[in-house]
């Protein structure tokens, strides 16, 4: 009786040392492959959300992203992310009074300055013209939700919605 | 071939010739030539050098662990060199590329955080509930320090979890190496009674964790309790709270990978701490390769239990003649046992016979993702030193 579980444990093990030398050719590749066609994503709260429209201004963009709202007991605030593209086409100062719901009404007034040094450390105040969002002053990077930073060629800021 | 090699009957398996060694070893040689290929014809000298280094250490090991029939001192030189030299190579990149070990917000928001897989467990609530992953990282290549992203990651961990199982923790993890050094280093351990139930806090650790990576939307284990954060790479302290994480780290590095490795000779993260380790103990049961003790010629001297550095043999455990789930197949209490009762097993077959035969399949399988994955990194950390040398 012990001979068919016998055999088939070294059929196992043997299909295990193949499985082995097969890992840097085809596992790990299929395993990848099967990962990625999951369909998950990068939680919002670290990527911004997905772009929704860009407005054109003079020789740059601003990017307005959906809004993200936070999973849970997640401790940040809902917010909405601003890109201004590319950085070496911006002013020094940025004023710009954006329509971030899409209802031909500005929404916010975000000034910061734009540094020639690319490390050096940027803050932003945010004036909001609509009380869905909530003004913020000499912002720096603090947290996820209320933010500026310099990504690669963009200026992110990040404005808290105030759940109103 | 293999068969000659095989003892028929339990026991201590004897030293072989040296030509059965060499002949054993072949497939080790080849295999490691060939993974480190790639290395030897790039034109960086250093590279060139750590490439023949790592497949030399690598095949010299094998062949000794065939030489002597020992398994787990000749792993430990692997372990722990994979353990020393991942730090090193991964902190030169990150302050080549980023200039510090802190990471930037701006490198979270773009996605390039390096994935290791000690948070995959605290991944898998979150991705089913919500398709989300919560770990400021890339699914494919980011650029940066993002590596080849998540998806690489998680599919070179399920490939090599599939081959050795929980032997992940002996054979594949670069965190381990660093305690398993220090515990290699007292002649004796200073603390011996250590509560077995302690046993059990990787487990509560593991479920905290997934609850609170759920709840939060956060690796929380990144954030607050993983001690090679100290090793690696942290989250930049911008307050208090980041202060306090950091200090979390430093602290936990000291106590469980430094001092309590020296004072109880054992790998006290992998034991009382790492989730990673608790979840991976589950594919000990998907896993064709384990260790059982031959009641049959066993004394019970303890030995084997004082032997296994993660406390993975309990008293009951050896009445059964098995190990604890927790064991990662390190070949400590094989090699400690002093009548060969203690043996590598392949499931489904008889307990001591053939295992040598058994020893010799779960090794093949387990160099070859070692010199696959850790040669990599042996050698990345090498290179780094080399390019300061030469």
């Amino acid at each position: 009786m012990k001979w068919p579980t016998s055999k088939l444990g070294y059929t196992v093990a043997g299909m295990t040392v193949l499985a082995a030398v097969l890992v840097p050719f085809l596992l790990m590749g299929l395993f990848t492959k099967g990962f990625t066609k999951l369909g998950l994503h990068v939680d919002e709260m670290y990527g911004g959300g997905p772009t929704v429209r860009t407005i054109r201004a003079d020789g740059y963009t601003v990017t307005i992203h959906r809004e993200v709202y936070p999973h849970l007991l997640q401790t940040e605030k809902p917010f909405v992310q601003l890109d201004w593209k590319p950085v070496s086409a911006l002013p020094q100062h940025i004023s710009d009074a954006v329509d971030v719901d899409g209802d031909g009404q500005q929404d916010v007034r975000v000034s910061f300055d734009v540094p020639k040094d690319p490390k050096a450390p940027l803050r932003v105040d945010v004036e909001a013209l609509n009380p869905r969002y909530q003004a913020m002053r000499n912002v720096g990077k603090g947290k996820f939700s209320e933010l500026i930073v310099r990504v690669d060629d963009a200026i992110l800021v990040r404005v808290p919605l105030t759940g109103q | 071939m293999a068969d000659a090699a095989c003892t028929a009957f339990a026991g201590k398996t004897p030293p072989r010739t040296w030509s059965r060694a060499l002949l054993l070893t072949l497939p080790i040689v080849l295999w490691s030539l060939f993974m480190s290929m790639q290395g030897l014809m790039q034109h960086d000298r250093s590279l060139q050098i750590a490439n023949a280094l790592t497949a030399a250490f690598l095949i010299v090991l094998f062949f000794m662990m065939m030489k002597t029939s020992s398994t787990y001192r000749w792993r430990r030189w692997f372990f722990v060199a994979l353990g020393v030299l991942f730090p090193i190579g991964f902190i030169h990149n990150v302050m080549v590329l980023r200039g510090s070990m802190g990471i930037p917000l701006e490198e979270m928001i773009a996605g390039r955080t390096p994935f290791c897989f000690l948070p995959i467990p605290l991944l898998i609530l979150p991705a089913a509930l919500t398709k989300t992953l919560v770990f400021p990282g890339s699914l494919l290549p980011g650029g940066g320090m993002s590596g080849a992203g998540m998806a690489a990651m998680a599919g070179l961990w399920l490939a090599i979890t599939l081959v050795v199982g929980k032997g992940w923790c002996s054979y594949a993890c670069f965190f381990g190496g660093i305690e398993e050094g220090m515990a290699a280093l007292p002649k004796k351990a200073q603390w011996k009674k250590l509560d077995p139930r302690l046993r059990l806090v990787p487990w509560a650790v593991l479920l905290a964790m997934v609850l609170l990576s759920l709840a939060l939307f956060e690796p929380a284990y990144c954030m607050w309790l993983c001690p090679f954060k100290a090793v690696s790479e942290y989250v930049a302290a911008r307050n208090t709270v980041g202060m306090v994480q950091n200090g979390i780290f430093v602290v936990l590095f000291a106590a469980l990978v430094v001092v309590l490795p020296l004072l109880t000779k054992k790998r006290t993260q992998c034991t009382f701490l790492c989730p990673f380790g608790a979840f991976q103990s589950i594919f000990n049961k998907t896993s064709v390769f384990d260790i059982k003790i031959d009641r049959t010629v066993c004394s019970p001297c303890m030995l084997c239990q004082k032997s296994c550095p993660t406390m993975s043999l309990s008293d009951e455990s050896i009445k059964k003649g098995e190990t604890l789930m927790s064991c990662m197949k390190c070949g400590a209490c094989v090699d400690a046992c002093p009548k060969g009762a203690a043996v590598w097993h392949i499931r489904g077959t008889q307990v001591a016979v053939k295992p040598e035969r058994a020893r010799l399949m779960f090794l093949y399988a387990a160099w070859a993702v070692a010199a696959m994955f850790g040669g990599s990194i042996i050698t990345q950390g090498l290179a780094t030193i080399l390019q300061r040398v030469i």
